[in-house]
């Protein structure tokens, strides 16, 4: 895996380079005079005075009601470099890593809450799993990024980069974004499933994988917020108290 | 088996690399991702009883579960990647013989040489006011994967040496231990925020974490509505 910091590459539609990888990866996109990113709510931790923020629906109600099912605000903010060039940072919710991708006439699925900034020519828009999103609970509710542009991603605890070129298998939880080249499906572990009684009731969603088949691309972080909040549930003070 | 540890310190995970017919257990819960090659057989250990999936799933319920997935590659080249549930470290134990007592959410992986018995009641339980600390007995030779909350380090002791039992990751067999209060009152000790500790003593190998998972919890826990 790589550690290091990120930086633009001539593709790049913008100036940017990622470092403090990978827990606590801090995102600086540097803008030329009119130019613009697009970013979730409460992504920016800061930024040049010439940079304009405009919050707002993007995409009209059927593209921003997809995005609240694919577990992203329905606000995306607009940053212009409005008065000059500027700089902005961003940083994930989570301590974590964040992950540049260059989409060219291309889709990329997120997981819900993995997105974090994109740059003009990218339209993003929920996708409803139907069954498949319902069954994995928290598991597998998507966002889909199409058209040509950079994009940034985020995740809780580092991430890793897999080449799929056959199939694979990752814990639900753990999936932060992946190349639509591959075909996914989600199951119940084997091991989970031969002894009938079990399955995936007692494991709330422990167990849950997505099974990846093809080739391309899928990003899977090194910790998941669910494991860390059914850890802390056990502290809880019980209501009888 | 093969492994790396990866992401080190706070967000680490761990790859196993198997071919084919090598086998390792780890915990339900602790497997990210992984090639397909390989079959999952889930058993359960449990404190103060046998095994057994349906007794497992009763203390399961009654918050003792430590359910176990046991990995056989069936394919060669098969690859997976270990992490536990909290931000930390992982450290590699090759075990080559004798014993090592790991704190039960420290315990991550072993290879099947390596006997996993987590009855194992040097501590009484009652000692650790509920916090459903167990602890975990391994015997054998192989690979031990420990997971730390924070930072991990490594203590030879040689003589004595004093830890506050949250900090413990694993220890030594050959290390006589005790448990005990910090300070010389017991008030005392528990005022100063310290309370229990445990007090090794002998020679032998003692690993320890920077962070006390159950400190940590008990900060956040009365913060969030009852359950």
């Amino acid at each position: 895996m790589s550690t290091g910091n990120i930086s633009s590459e001539p593709n790049s539609d913008i100036r940017f380079e990622i470092t403090q990888r990978p827990d606590f990866a801090l995102l600086s996109v540097f803008l030329e005079q009119g130019q613009k990113v697009f970013a979730e709510p409460a992504a920016m931790a800061s930024m040049s005075p010439t940079i304009e923020l405009k919050a707002g629906f993007k995409g009209g109600f059927k593209k921003t009601f997809g995005r609240m099912l694919g577990g992203e605000s329905m606000i995306i903010n607009t940053f212009t470099a409005q008065n000059g060039p500027g700089e902005i940072t961003f940083a994930p919710g989570t301590p974590g890593d964040t992950i540049h991708y260059h989409l060219d006439q291309s889709t990329l699925y997120m997981q819900r809450g993995a997105f974090m900034v994109h740059t003009e020519g990218i339209e993003l828009t929920g996708k409803w799993q139907g069954a498949k999103g319902f069954f994995s609970g928290e598991g597998l509710v998507l966002l889909k990024a199409s058209g040509s542009g950079d994009m940034f991603f985020n995740s809780y605890g580092a991430i890793l980069e897999i080449d799929v070129t056959d199939e694979y298998i990752v814990d639900t939880s753990y999936v932060v974004a992946f190349e639509e080249t591959l075909e996914y499906r989600v199951t119940i572990l084997e091991g989970l499933k031969r002894s009938s009684k079990i399955k995936t009731l007692f494991f709330g969603g422990e167990g849950l994988v997505c099974r990846f088949s093809g080739q391309g691309k899928v990003w899977i972080q090194t910790r998941a917020v669910n494991p860390f909040l059914n850890w802390v549930y056990r502290f809880r003070p019980s209501r009888s108290n | 088996m093969q492994h790396e540890i990866l992401a080190r310190p706070a967000a680490t995970v761990v790859r196993l690399d198997l071919d084919e017919g090598e086998s390792f257990t780890c915990e339900v819960g602790a497997m990210i991702a992984m090639t397909t090659g390989m079959t999952v057989e889930t058993t359960s250990r449990s404190r103060g009883g046998s095994g057994g999936l349906l007794k497992g799933l009763k203390r399961m319920l009654a918050g003792e579960n430590f359910f176990l997935n046991h990995f056989t590659a069936q394919k060669p080249n098969q690859s997976i990647y270990l992490g536990p549930q909290l931000m930390g470290d992982i450290r590699h134990h090759f075990l080559s013989s004798g014993t090592l007592i790991v704190q039960g959410s420290s315990w991550l992986a072993s290879s099947p040489g390596i006997e996993i018995d987590a009855t194992w009641q040097g501590f009484t339980s009652a000692l650790f006011s509920g916090e459903s600390m167990f602890w975990v007995k391994c015997t054998g030779a192989g690979d031990l994967f420990l997971s730390s909350f924070g930072a991990i380090y490594e203590v030879d002791v040689d003589g004595r040496y004093t830890v506050d039992t949250g900090h413990i990751v694993a220890f030594e067999e050959t290390l006589k231990f005790g448990i005990g209060k910090a300070g010389k009152s017991l008030i005392g000790s528990f005022l100063g925020g310290e309370g229990l500790v445990c007090k090794f003593e002998g020679q032998g190998k003692l690993y320890c974490q920077s962070h006390n998972p159950p400190s940590f919890g008990t900060l956040l826990g009365p913060k969030l509505r009852p359950r």
